[in-house]
């Protein structure tokens, strides 16, 4: 990656697209403090990332993180009693976590019994539980089918309405990007560096249904195609 | 399912009822028939199943100075002393190892070098330090399961996810928490995989103590080379039908412990 430099702003949404290999993931693990930037610097609320993850900050993972030896419900309240929530407390966010992500029934049940859907849905509210100011999320819905997608993408911008965190999310998958984000980082091919940032004009609230019908979409989706395909193009001459 | 088990059961019986009658039959047919003396199989080494009941109820009764009950109680208590120790100082030993790439590239020989010694070697020198007595036979038992339990824990502490860790430090946790409910739990899957191969290491351990610790020690390993010493072959028969019902009756108990505690495991899900 070479550099980089976008803004994001408060209780924003940001995707950032772009071809695999330039550096998307490796961006949102330097914000996370998951990886030391070798040089320049991610400021957050003004301050630098030191070398432990702030308090604030919530990270959804592509690959499957939800503890197997625990329970939905035990899974969900990890967070909460990391922090040394009471438990009666604990009990009734979780329960809530649990009735918005429609794993009602499912609260005893362990990961391994559940689909990946589901998993990805507990992984989702565990890391919402607890509130984090940011929200990084590296391709969570990378690995679920299309359908499955659609549905989760309704949840999370119903669940990123209500409560206005600021999310950076990394996908492959414009389409995914033009549906949730606020703005969409185009990342160029390896090196890395930023091709364009957009701005997605599409109102909300929005059904990640119709969306996909609506002229605008198709507008918004060709022009950033158009800055994609070229990355595409000069990797194949 | 229900028919399914019982025919399992059913064929299980048959097979032991084969095996004892011809066993039996066999070691009772002479060569010159009512001679005493020369068999086709002779009972002397391998002895009868009938004779072998008969010496088993002689071993209960208070006719002798030491009860079989009594022999496998001790033998008993010591693998289960020697079993505990072995997986507490396995275990912690080998998650303290396997987290820590500096304290593990120190031990390293040490560990490799005393692994690889013939645990039975020990022996006379382990009843030199413990005496002839239930601490001496633990000590053997606590020395095999202790490698059995430390390797096993080591890969799986070092196979944890970094994932995992990641997203409970990004769920807030401290270290120790991390250690609670990350690393701990995701190690424990591999120990238990070393149990089943320790508790009946840990047996062998005791009734090799036992060979060489004399009726002070007790135990069934006392009993089998008393009747060497006898030529008695029943009752070393007797011995070594105890010793499997135990080994029996400990990896149930192991397997039972082992659902109860992995039921998160995906091979546990099927009810």
């Amino acid at each position: 990656m070479s550099t980089v430099s976008f803004d994001v702003h408060d209780k924003e949404f940001v995707a950032i697209v772009g071809p695999s290999g330039c550096g998307k993931s490796t961006i949102l693990n330097m914000i996370g403090s998951l990886v030391a930037p070798s040089g320049g610097e991610i400021l957050v609320d003004g301050e630098r990332v030191g070398p432990r993850a702030g308090k604030q900050v919530g990270y959804v993972f592509q690959k499957d993180t939800v503890f197997p030896w625990r329970t939905v419900a035990q899974n969900i309240a990890l967070g909460l009693q990391y922090r040394g929530v009471a438990t009666a407390e604990v009990r009734s966010r979780v329960t809530e976590a649990v009735a918005l992500a429609g794993l009602e029934g499912f609260e005893d049940a362990f990961p391994a019994t559940l689909s990946g859907g589901m998993r990805q849905r507990v992984a989702l509210m565990r890391s919402l539980v607890v509130n984090p100011e940011i929200l990084l999320m590296d391709e969570p819905f990378g690995a679920l089918d299309t359908h499955t997608k659609l549905n989760l993408h309704a949840e999370l911008l119903g669940i990123w309405g209500a409560r206005q965190q600021t999310v950076v999310f990394v996908t492959h998958d414009l389409s995914e990007a033009i549906t949730l984000a606020d703005r969409i980082v185009v990342m160029t091919r390896r090196p890395g560096r930023v091709k364009l940032v957009y701005d997605v004009k599409l109102p909300r609230p929005r059904d990640v249904i119709r969306l996909r019908e609506t002229a605008e979409y198709l507008r918004e989706y060709g022009e950033i195609w158009h800055a994609l395909g070229e990355e595409f193009q000069e990797r194949v001459s | 399912m229900k028919d399914g088990r019982w025919s399992v059961w059913a064929w299980r019986l048959g097979i032991l009822a084969v095996i004892l009658g011809a066993w039996e039959y066999l070691t009772g047919i002479k060569v010159i028939s009512k001679t005493p003396g020369l068999y086709w199989i002779d009972p002397f080494f391998i002895s009868r199943p009938s004779v072998i009941a008969q010496r088993f109820l002689y071993l209960t009764s208070d006719k002798v100075r030491l009860t079989i009950w009594q022999m496998a109680l001790s033998t008993i208590q010591s693998t289960l002393w020697g079993f505990l120790v072995g997986i507490t100082t396995g275990f912690a030993a080998g998650l303290v190892l396997g987290r820590s790439d500096r304290i593990a590239r120190i031990f390293d020989p040490f560990i490799v070098a005393f692994n690889s010694l013939p645990r039975i070697a020990l022996v006379p020198l382990i009843t030199m330090i413990f005496g002839f007595g239930l601490l001496a036979k633990i000590v053997l038992a606590w020395s095999i399961v202790f490698f059995i339990v430390f390797f096993n824990t080591f890969q799986g502490a070092r196979s944890v996810d970094a994932d995992l860790i990641h997203s409970a430090r990004f769920l807030g946790a401290g270290d120790g928490q991390i250690m609670r409910t990350v690393i701990v739990p995701s190690t424990l899957a591999w120990t238990f995989a070393s149990l089943t191969p320790s508790i009946s290491f840990a047996l062998i351990g005791v009734v090799v103590g036992e060979f060489i610790g004399g009726e002070s020690g007790g135990g069934l390993g006392y009993l089998i080379i008393q009747s060497l010493g006898t030529l008695n072959s029943a009752d070393m028969m007797v011995a070594l039908f105890v010793l499997g019902a135990i080994g029996i009756v400990m990896a149930l108990g192991i397997r039972q412990i082992e659902t109860r505690l992995l039921r998160w495991r995906p091979e546990y899900q099927k009810r």
